[in-house]
């Protein structure tokens, strides 16, 4: 095994790491927001768009990504719908992920006790001052396990984006392998790379976890 | 953009790649519960290096993504000078990958039985080991047979990368076949239903499971 091979293409696949970061943390954003307006679908819309969002979110669950991938890639297209490899992407990465953070978001509201909304409304707080000042800020400590877990898979599967040819740091790497003919010392290499973002990463949210969390009483609530 | 013709061809695809997606699927799960157990019995009874290596192992891969892991281990294997056919290092992969999750779960399991039966297991003269292969582990597995069913469906959804070495399950037939046709929707709309079909299978196996194993919790 020989890793020096690699020294000269250090920049191509450092850029991509920087791209495979740029893309998880887009397709995080877009996907949170998907989530948002499913939650607020299922809590707080008709009986028609309740069950559609229920549905979507059971399809979704049983689907693989790599299948969900080639659908939008492939069916988008042939409906007249134009979209180049970046976005279909971005859209599958949201489409496969919001209905897991929306489940967990849900979750996380209904968690609050329903005595506390009403307190709120005894006091005379106004229905968004409720959402804003008591529910969410509690939600979110709850939910942020769970969101943690499903952006770190997200952040994983961008790497199968590279199977249509976003240029992300797997593309980049089976560039790299194809100039250097050794494929292990490369792929190693690259594990390692994701293993460290992705550590950083997890250390990160738990940090946020702690300060989000610092209301509580418990200490180590959460993971 | 939709005939009948590629319609045929993709169920047929599917009648013979289900075999191959369903393989990848057991086959992984029996290695990951294999790994699983293993690295659980490290975890919690092997001394500061057992939890050590365990740990090492669950954070590597929950760590890197699968697609990468794949491509390490069927680019390693010829490096050890094991050679074996793609189909077998995608069930490895899969399955290694997969008992990160399952040491998780079967974790759970171990802790959640009384610490009493082991005294009594003790008591009457077991060893460690009998104890733990007799009255630990399979309890742990019965307690988590849920969780691990649900693993199961989530090694189901992780088997179309095995296309990324060159195994050709239901996804990757799908592509073939658009690639030869120019045209989709009726090839991966059946796709995809065939796994949300055998996804919520599995979903159901474990929702009965779980009920016929309530009153033995207590």
């Amino acid at each position: 095994m020989d890793f020096a091979v690699l020294v000269p293409y250090l920049p191509q696949l450092a850029l991509g790491l920087g791209r495979t970061t740029l893309i998880a943390a887009f397709a995080i954003a877009t996907s949170l927001a998907a989530a948002a307006l499913l939650t607020w679908g299922r809590m707080r819309g008709s009986a028609a768009i309740r069950r559609t969002i229920k549905v979507y979110t059971q399809l979704v669950l049983g689907l693989p990504i790599l299948t969900l991938l080639y659908v939008v890639y492939f069916v988008l297209p042939s409906a007249g719908i134009r979209i180049d490899a970046f976005w279909a992407g971005i859209l599958t990465l949201t489409l496969y992920y919001s209905p897991y953070m929306a489940e967990a978001v849900r979750g996380a509201i209904l968690s609050i006790p329903h005595g506390q909304l009403q307190a709120g409304r005894m006091v005379g707080l106004a229905e968004g001052t409720i959402l804003w000042r008591i529910v969410l800020p509690q939600a979110a400590g709850v939910a942020l396990p769970a969101l943690a877990g499903i952006a770190i898979g997200l952040t994983k599967d961008t790497a199968i984006l590279s199977v249509i040819s976003v240029q992300e740091f797997a593309y980049a790497t089976k560039q790299v392998v194809s100039r250097t003919y050794a494929p292990f010392e490369t792929w190693l290499a690259v594990a390692a790379a994701y293993w460290v973002l992705l550590s950083i990463l997890d250390l990160g949210v738990r940090t946020l976890e702690r300060r989000v969390n610092y209301y509580r009483p418990v200490r180590g609530v959460g993971r | 953009m939709f005939s009948l013709e590629t319609l045929q061809q993709t169920l047929s695809a599917l009648g013979s790649t289900v075999w191959i997606t369903l393989m990848l699927t057991l086959g992984a799960g029996i290695v990951s519960l294999i790994a699983g157990s293993i690295s659980v019995s490290a975890q919690l009874g092997g001394g500061w290096v057992g939890l050590f290596a365990s740990r090492a192992y669950v954070s590597v891969m929950r760590g890197t993504p699968l697609l990468v892991q794949l491509l390490v281990l069927s680019y390693g294997l010829p490096l050890l000078g094991i050679r074996v056919p793609p189909i077998l290092a995608a069930i490895l992969a899969i399955g290694l990958n997969s008992g990160a999750y399952t040491t998780e779960i079967l974790r759970g399991g171990v802790l959640a039985i009384a610490p009493g039966q082991i005294e009594a297991a003790k008591m009457v003269g077991l060893s460690r080991f009998a104890i733990w292969r007799r009255v630990v582990l399979p309890q742990a597995m019965a307690n988590s047979l849920p969780m691990l069913v649900a693993e199961f469906s989530i090694i189901l959804k992780s088997t179309p990368l095995a296309s990324i070495i060159s195994v050709t399950e239901m996804t990757y037939a799908g592509v073939l076949i658009q690639a030869r046709s120019f045209s989709s929707l009726d090839v991966f709309l059946p796709i995809a239903a065939a796994y949300v079909a055998i996804f919520y299978a599995f979903t159901m196996l474990a929702v009965w499971l779980d009920r016929q194993l309530a009153p033995m919790r207590g």
